[in-house]
């Protein structure tokens, strides 16, 4: 074989060679993968269908190394077919995520709604409480910041942010948390069967009393901000009354605000008071006594304070502001005086049944 | 004479193919790059421009890739990889040089709120001071003295996402906190007509 004929198959081969290595085309599905990223990413895939997503990107790492590795080759060696073909399974996967994140949205912002409409029904209710409570210092404090947490969660919602909805709703709960726990130590006894069993004792041997005595008696009922004339056993007059600001709990000490449940007697009866007309009750009685003692040996209460006293009936409105006393309107004074006299017992109980507008609350919580 | 000349064609197409197969990483158009990118995220430019944060991380990668592609070639060609490095790091440093005015546009608008928020709570505390403690509206005033208090709790939480440059969420709160302290003054304006009280 001589050099020319070499020469000339060389050149051939050659000319073959570049007539067969024009770079095969890159797959469109490649590009189109990369777009599809994109708009899972901005779908936010990621933080709604992490799993799936995490899967599609793991696919979508593999699918551009091949794709890499396929680059690298020769162009007389390159075949895109296996990657092409990788790169469509890979979106039809994304594809199949894009269908899931609707009603994966659709599922979480149905949740996030409810989970605000429950919150904000909580805040409601809890203010509810508060207000019949009079507790309006402590836990409406806590309230109102729930409430503007709520109203932040409230606009992320509308704007489609569920996510950032839903990261709200800790913070919320902790407020609620707080106002809760202000409020309900105050509402348990009001649920307390031990508790609820006294003060229907209580009310049964008063009414008891104005049946044997044939005297007029009075019944106040803190829950439901009453106070009630029984004579002969029958109630013959109704008033709405207020408490002290600490009202729905039981006096321990003075300055605490509460007002006092047991068993007492008006002692004095003064027409000319700061609150126009008022009826002086006995109170602290013996059982007050042994509370309050008890309440010092336990360190429960500071060891300075004293016990109080003039605890009374008065006018100048029902307010529930008083410092433990029992408030009415002046019409409604003026005409309890004239029923009512030196001697006549006045029993102040929490409530008359497990049923009362405190207890509802907690047992619904 | 012709063996002499394939002997140097041959040759020749060897040295080419020496000299591009030893092409090197463009390793210090690398380091600057991913140099813009991690000083353009530590900036803050997912917070405050996420898109083209994203883009740019998104540019970093494929111009990576092409690096890929190049290392794994017997004739390597970092050309287009170098180009893609360089729109990357200039990308990168005009998004970085954007963002202290895009973080001061937030900022200043979180400060605008957050004095909007101010004032409406106290407008709020204003009308309660002025709010007469009388029959039937003691108790009323007391609660939204109470809610007032509430309001500067949340007034204060405005001003620690403002330190901690959470310019979003400082607006957000403010806004609510604007929202109810507007709903507060309404209630007060309510109570003192309860009472008769006029409204200045």
């Amino acid at each position: 074989m001589n050099l020319s004929r070499i020469q000339n198959i060389l050149l051939a081969v050659a000319l073959l060679c570049l007539a067969g290595c024009t770079e095969p085309p890159i797959p469109p599905e490649v590009k189109q993968a990369e777009e599809q990223d994109i708009a899972l990413w901005r779908s936010e895939a990621p933080v709604y269908l992490p799993e799936e997503y995490g899967q599609y990107k793991k696919a979508l790492i593999k699918a551009k190394a091949d794709f890499i590795r396929e680059r690298s080759r020769l162009i007389l060696f390159r075949n895109y077919t296996h990657v092409q073909s990788e790169f469509r399974h890979l979106l039809q996967t994304g594809n199949s995520i894009i269908g899931q994140l609707e009603g994966k949205k659709r599922e979480f912002s149905r949740n996030i709604e409810e989970k605000l409409s429950f919150l904000g029904n909580q805040i409601e209710t809890l203010k509810g409480l508060s207000k019949t409570m009079n507790e309006g210092r402590l836990a409406r404090r806590d309230l109102m910041q729930a409430e503007v947490i709520l109203v932040e969660a409230k606009k992320r919602f509308e704007k489609g942010d569920f996510i950032g909805a839903d990261d709200k709703t800790p913070s919320l709960a902790e407020h609620l948390n707080a106002a809760e726990k202000t409020l309900y130590p105050i509402v348990t006894r009001y649920s307390d069967k031990k508790q609820i069993g006294q003060w229907q004792q209580w009310f049964d041997d008063t009414i008891a009393e104005s049946r044997t005595r044939n005297s007029p008696v009075i019944i106040i009922n803190k829950s439901e901000r009453t106070l009630t004339l029984y004579k002969r056993g029958n109630a013959v007059k109704s008033y709405k009354i207020g408490l002290g600001r600490n009202g729905s709990k039981d006096k321990i000490h003075a300055g605490d605000y509460a007002t006092p449940e047991g068993r007492y007697r008006i002692i004095k009866k003064l027409p000319q008071s700061g609150y126009h007309k008022a009826l002086l009750i006995n109170y602290p009685n013996e059982d007050d006594r042994r509370q309050f003692e008890f309440a010092k040996k336990k360190g429960l209460i500071p060891r300075t304070v004293s016990i109080g006293g003039l605890i009374e009936i008065h006018g100048g409105g029902k307010d529930s502001m008083t410092y433990g006393c029992i408030g009415m309107d002046n019409q409604n004074i003026d005409e309890l005086y004239g029923l009512t006299s030196v001697g006549t017992p006045v029993t102040i109980i929490g409530a008359v049944d497990s049923m009362n507008r405190f207890s509802s609350t907690v047992q619904g919580k | 004479m012709k063996r002499i000349t394939i002997a140097f064609l041959i040759c020749s197409v060897l040295a080419v193919l020496l000299v591009a197969g030893c092409a090197k990483q463009p390793t210090e158009d690398i380091k600057a790059a991913q140099a813009s990118v991690d000083a353009v995220v530590t900036e803050g430019a997912q917070k405050y421009a996420p898109e083209d944060a994203k883009m740019i991380t998104e540019a970093m990668n494929a111009a990576m890739e092409e690096i890929k592609v190049q290392d794994g070639k017997t004739m390597k060609d970092y050309g287009k990889a170098k180009q893609m490095l360089a729109k990357v790091k200039t990308d990168a440093e005009a998004l970085k040089s954007n963002l202290p005015m895009k973080k001061e546009q937030a900022k200043n608008t979180a400060l605008a709120a957050q004095e909007t928020a101010k004032a409406a709570v106290q407008e709020a505390k204003t009308l309660l001071s002025k709010a007469p403690k009388g029959k039937g509206s003691k108790a009323d005033i007391e609660a939204l003295k109470a809610d007032v208090k509430g309001l500067e709790d949340s007034l204060a939480e405005v001003q620690t996402a403002m330190d901690a440059e959470d310019y979003g969420a400082a607006m957000e709160k403010a806004g609510s906190i604007k929202e109810k302290a507007g709903e507060v003054s309404a209630q007060v304006t309510q109570a003192m007509e309860k009472v008769g009280a006029k409204v200045k």
